[in-house]
């Protein structure tokens, strides 16, 4: 066990390599309500255990998201202004009305009306790789439908697709070196997401469609419409959200079923274990591993005593291992059942995109397995440095193409 | 025992539907509704498995 002085959750050099469960099995054994120190902030309540992760999330008005907004680190009064148009950052009322814009498009009926369609983009996407015998997983086919699907259902023009792209990726890169080497490259980023918006705006005023764009210039909160930059806000929101999210899961589920390759033939041989297998790696690697809330009264948690405006920091890699709640945690088991793991969060800030995200896993790698059954991941995994999301940044795969494999015989 | 919805909260997730049918019903537009408000002894474990599994915590139960 490590010492819990040891434990630096603030560090996003500990999470270069995965997520730290030895710390986190440690926190949740003997110290799950603990105080994280922080070099450059206050210190912050690091919440490790499901069942406290799930009461706190119930409770959105005691542990608030706008306060100091649900990253760990500390904002201005300018920032937090900014920060606090994202629906992600608001509290109830007022975040039940941002979200009721949108919401009616990602219920569970209406993704899966988009079933055909995300099945063809799948398709498209593996008819680009299926003869070449390798590719870079991440960006030749991890970000491919989550990027082409959000843009479409904002309404981006498929010629600007790749640029969004790109520009959310500096944004929530911003621990990594590699897309960005300081926060300002992230305003600049923020900056062309914002203009770039407004740009698509006026073109949906011109020329209705039916996308979320559309919804969005013309929706209106208490009898108003949404300003510029709530507008701009919400459609930075959607892309980063619905981008980096799934493609994170789907590079994991890659890299999990390549290191069980056992499981991966049962998968492949029998398409209908995927739901299963896939709610297991979100159990096993959620996208996000944390959010922040700020507490707005004085509560007792676990026998601490927690102040009004502190931060409460919510890991969910932990909470999906807790030991209370799952036998083994830390097998990777695609047949574990029930699996009511918290990689979308729970409650007043569930995951919107949730269904989206499930339908997205299963038709890529349904087509993947289908198509390119002995694809595995071939060399070293390049995660991202960040205690955020946890990312894979690059990740060779290699396959047999398709027009080289034996078909079975009529 | 009764079941209370927050209607503001629900999001059409169908998890209660699918937990305890006998109270829960989602028609074709994603309204949810409930068959009947309060419940006995007997349905007690799928209503509280719906409370459990709904995504939105949109449920709760009255005594």
């Amino acid at each position: 066990m490590p010492a819990l002085e040891e434990i630096d959750l603030c560090n996003p050099d500990y999470f270069n390599e995965g997520v730290p469960h030895h710390w986190f099995r440690a926190l949740r054994e003997q110290d799950p309500v603990h105080w994280q120190e922080e070099a450059d902030g206050a210190g912050f309540w690091a919440i490790t255990k499901y069942e406290d992760v799930k009461a706190i999330s119930r409770q959105p008005r005691l542990f608030s998201s706008w306060q100091g907004c649900t990253n760990i680190f500390e904002l201005n009064e300018e920032e937090l202004a900014g920060s606090r148009l994202l629906m992600l950052n608001m509290d109830p009322p007022q975040h039940a009305k941002f979200r009721r814009l949108v919401s009616a498009g990602f219920t569970p009926k209406r993704i899966a009306a988009m079933e055909p369609h995300l099945r063809e983009l799948a398709r498209r996407t593996v008819d680009r790789i299926a003869e070449r015998g390798e590719c870079e997983f991440v960006a030749d086919v991890a970000s491919r439908i989550p990027m082409e699907t959000i843009c479409e259902m904002l309404g981006v023009p498929e010629s600007d697709r790749q640029h969004i792209y790109d520009v959310s990726n500096k944004l929530i890169g911003f621990d990594d070196p590699e897309f960005q080497t300081s926060m300002d490259d992230g305003r600049v980023a923020s900056t062309e997401l914002f203009m770039y918006a407004s740009q698509l705006g006026e073109e949906k005023k011109r020329c209705p469609h039916d996308d979320l764009a559309t919804i969005l210039i013309n929706a209106e909160v208490d009898g108003e419409k949404l300003s510029e930059i709530e507008f701009q806000s919400f459609f930075l929101l959607l892309s980063i959200a619905g981008n980096e999210t799934t493609r994170t899961v789907t590079a994991q589920g890659m890299r999990l079923l390549s290191a069980h390759p056992a499981l991966k033939h049962r998968v492949v041989q029998d398409l209908s274990l995927l739901p299963r297998a896939i709610e297991e790696i979100l159990r096993y690697n959620p996208a996000v591993i944390h959010f922040r809330r700020t507490l707005t009264e004085d509560v007792e948690l676990r026998g601490k005593r927690i102040r009004k405006g502190q931060k409460v920091v919510l890991w969910y890699p932990s909470a999906n291992r807790d030991e209370e709640i799952y036998a083994e945690p830390d097998r990777f088991d695609i047949d574990r059942w029930p699996n009511e793991h918290l990689a979308f969060g729970v409650g007043e800030h569930y995951c919107l995109g949730a269904s989206l995200a499930r339908l997205q896993l299963n038709t890529i790698f349904s087509e993947l397995f289908r198509r390119l059954p002995d694809i595995e991941v071939d060399g070293p995994v390049r995660y991202l440095r960040s205690n955020f999301i946890d990312g894979i940044k690059e990740m060779h795969v290699r396959f047999t193409p398709e027009s080289r494999q034996r078909r079975p015989s009529a | 025992m009764k079941v209370v919805v927050d209607f503001d909260l629900c999001e059409a997730n169908a998890k209660c539907m699918a937990a305890c049918p006998e109270i829960f019903y989602l028609d074709d537009e994603d309204n949810l509704h409930l068959k009947q408000e309060t419940f006995d002894e007997t349905l007690r474990a799928k209503v509280e498995a719906a409370v459990r599994l709904c995504p939105r915590q949109a449920i709760s139960i009255v005594k």
